[in-house]
């Protein structure tokens, strides 16, 4: 296996296009794939394997946990093209030419290092395995809505179980993740999980007539 | 001709002789050659860019004889080749097609591409209740990734999509090697694919009034539903429509309580008795217990509890489109005004 830096390569759709056409040496199909801004070479899997599979199998990429292989669980979140997805709903071949970032692949500093931390702090991690695809998805949320209250949470999060916390250190860490970084734009008062917690929302599908 | 045409719209594929008996008919298979079997039958996958390429080369794969896949999002088909509950030689993966995710509107009506996905639908404020509808599909994780164009080829009796469409009157726009087609969802649900066609867009209605979708199952992130119901309104032409899933193989209408429903409303103010709200249930009850061919009874519930969670739910989504007034006194009453109220 080949990891290159993806920066340093035309990554583009054309380049995707041309990996896409080519046969590995040892006769296997090949293709390449940008996991967590490296482009790695796939040779050697099998077209029908999904995403999860040529991550851990293939690559070595074990930041992605195998738990279900029926997109329930969440254990092999990713971002893909900056989407939260469950890796292993996709066909790996199919994502050449997308960026595929695993929860190893959220950089070290900023809010994914704030949702390492406070999952560490508040105690949301027991036996871990559902932590790699926990902070894809709270990072994921918290770059989307900073600002979510505890249904919005919950909601996002229901892609992801964790058979051990019983959820409850889960959203304490996603809510300390908030008033941290809320404490950090100075001058906002709106920050704080439980402030919000009440908040309405009216993403159900039991909302009134909007029509007369 | 095949081959160079797929390889130069991006085609990934297995060793030469896995690609031989994919898209060979079978007897041209040379003796002594092995599929590979590792992660399934799959042994090619084409990518391509347009509606153009995908028709090309689902047409050419099937000629040859074997069995082709169209990959959306991948939610259904993908855990699916895994568990080994489907079988594809041929992937035809329509990521790439771009002209797939665009949805647009009409004068009067909103045509969605099949690789939009849920979540692309969850936003949009030309349509809020499918919007809604979308919203309560799955995960994140699912919203992100299914399509529209899957919910169509999985065709799930409890779809939320597809009872959306349903109640909406919604045709499905398909393109093959012999043209584009645009017939209405019952028709192709009923006659099903062609094997060299494709679902490119859906086209319903643009709202015309008050819609609700509701459904009832397990965990929402990690089943589909078990009942869902679609309660739709149309203010202009005095009509409301209803469709059940979950009760028969398909979403089923309910032309009974439709024709309840245009009788009973004070169309000038889009008011009802709440006795009306609860007769139309009953009609939804009486329809469900009709529908032929039924769902088999399974461990998600007997048919007697998809009938009665059928009639709950129009019900509501009925009582929720419009302004509940309860005999002889009018104002909102109880739990079915709520939200009743603009
Ligand atoms: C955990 C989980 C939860 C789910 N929850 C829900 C839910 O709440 N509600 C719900 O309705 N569904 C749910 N689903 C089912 C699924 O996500 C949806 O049916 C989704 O719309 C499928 O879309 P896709 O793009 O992922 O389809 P794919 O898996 O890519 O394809 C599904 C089928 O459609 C065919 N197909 C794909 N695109 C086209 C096209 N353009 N033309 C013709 N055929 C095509 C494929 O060949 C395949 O047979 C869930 C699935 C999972 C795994
Ligand atoms: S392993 Fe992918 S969602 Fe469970
Ligand atoms: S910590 Fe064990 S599954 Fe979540």
């Amino acid at each position: 296996m080949t990891a290159v830096p993806a920066d340093g390569l035309d990554a583009g759709a054309e380049g995707a296009d041309r990996a896409g056409g080519a046969a590995g040496a040892d006769g296997g199909e090949s293709y390449r794939l940008n996991v967590d801004g490296f482009l790695r070479t796939v040779n050697g899997a099998s077209i029908g394997d999904s995403l999860l599979t040529v991550l851990r199998d293939t690559l070595g990429v074990t930041a992605v946990k195998d738990a279900c292989e029926q997109g329930r669980c969440g254990a092999c979140s990713v971002l893909l093209d900056g989407r939260l997805a469950a890796s292993c709903t996709v066909l790996a071949a199919d994502a050449d030419g997308t960026r595929v970032v695993t929860v190893a692949g959220l950089g070290g500093a900023g809010l994914a290092r704030a949702v390492r931390a406070m999952f560490l702090a508040e105690g949301a991690v027991q036996c871990g395995f559902c932590t790699p695809g926990f902070v894809v998805a709270v990072t994921d949320l918290l770059t989307r809505h900073p600002d979510a209250d505890e249904e919005e949470i919950r909601e996002a999060l229901a892609g992801n179980i964790c058979r051990c916390t019983g959820y409850g250190r889960i959203l304490a860490a996603v809510r300390a993740v908030q008033a941290e970084r809320g404490a950090l734009r100075s001058g906002d008062a709106h920050s704080s999980g439980e402030t919000q917690r009440h908040g309405e929302t009216q993403r159900h599908s039991d909302g009134g007539p909007d029509g007369w | 001709m095949f081959r160079r045409g797929s390889d130069r719209a991006g085609a990934v594929h297995g060793p030469a002789h896995t690609v031989l008996a994919a898209v060979l008919p079978p007897a041209a298979v040379p003796v002594g050659v092995v599929p590979v079997t590792a992660g399934g039958t799959t042994s090619a996958m084409f990518r391509p860019r347009t509606v153009g390429e995908a028709v090309e080369m689902l047409a050419a794969a099937h000629d040859s004889g074997a069995a082709v896949a169209l990959l959306g999002g991948g939610t259904d088909l993908v855990p699916a080749l895994r568990s080994g509950e489907r079988a594809a030689e041929v992937v035809v993966a329509l990521r790439r097609v771009l002209e797939l995710r665009v949805r647009g509107a009409g004068a009067d009506s909103l045509t969605i591409g099949a690789g939009v996905t849920y979540t692309d639908l969850a936003g949009w404020s030309l349509s809020p209740g499918l919007a809604r509808a979308a919203r309560v599909v799955g995960s994140v994780q699912i919203r992100n990734t299914g399509t529209v164009g899957g919910a169509l080829g999985s065709a799930r009796p409890a779809g939320d999509l597809l009872t959306f469409l349903t109640a909406a009157d919604a045709e499905v726009l398909t393109t093959s090697p012999r043209g584009s087609d645009r017939l209405p969802l019952p028709r192709f649900l009923a006659e099903g694919l062609a094997p060299d066609a494709l679902v490119t867009a859906v086209r319903l209605a643009r709202p015309g009034g008050p819609q609700v979708y509701l459904k009832i199952g397990e965990r929402q992130a990690a089943y589909p539903a078990v009942v869902s119901c679609a309660v739709l309104v149309d203010r202009v032409r005095h009509r409301l429509t209803c469709a059940v899933g979950g009760v028969g193989l398909l979403p089923a209408r309910m032309e009974a309580a439709e024709r309840y429903a245009r009788d009973e409303v004070d169309w000038s103010t889009g008011t009802v008795s709440s006795a009306a709200a609860r007769r139309f249930g009953d009609l939804v009850v009486e329809a469900a217990t009709r529908i032929t061919p039924a769902l088999p009874a399974g461990p998600r519930g007997s048919a007697e509890y998809r009938w009665h969670a059928a009639g709950v739910l129009a019900g509501r989504a009925f009582a929720r489109c419009l302004h509940v007034t309860a005999p002889p006194a009018s104002g909102p009453v109880g739990d079915f005004a709520a939200g009743g109220q603009p």
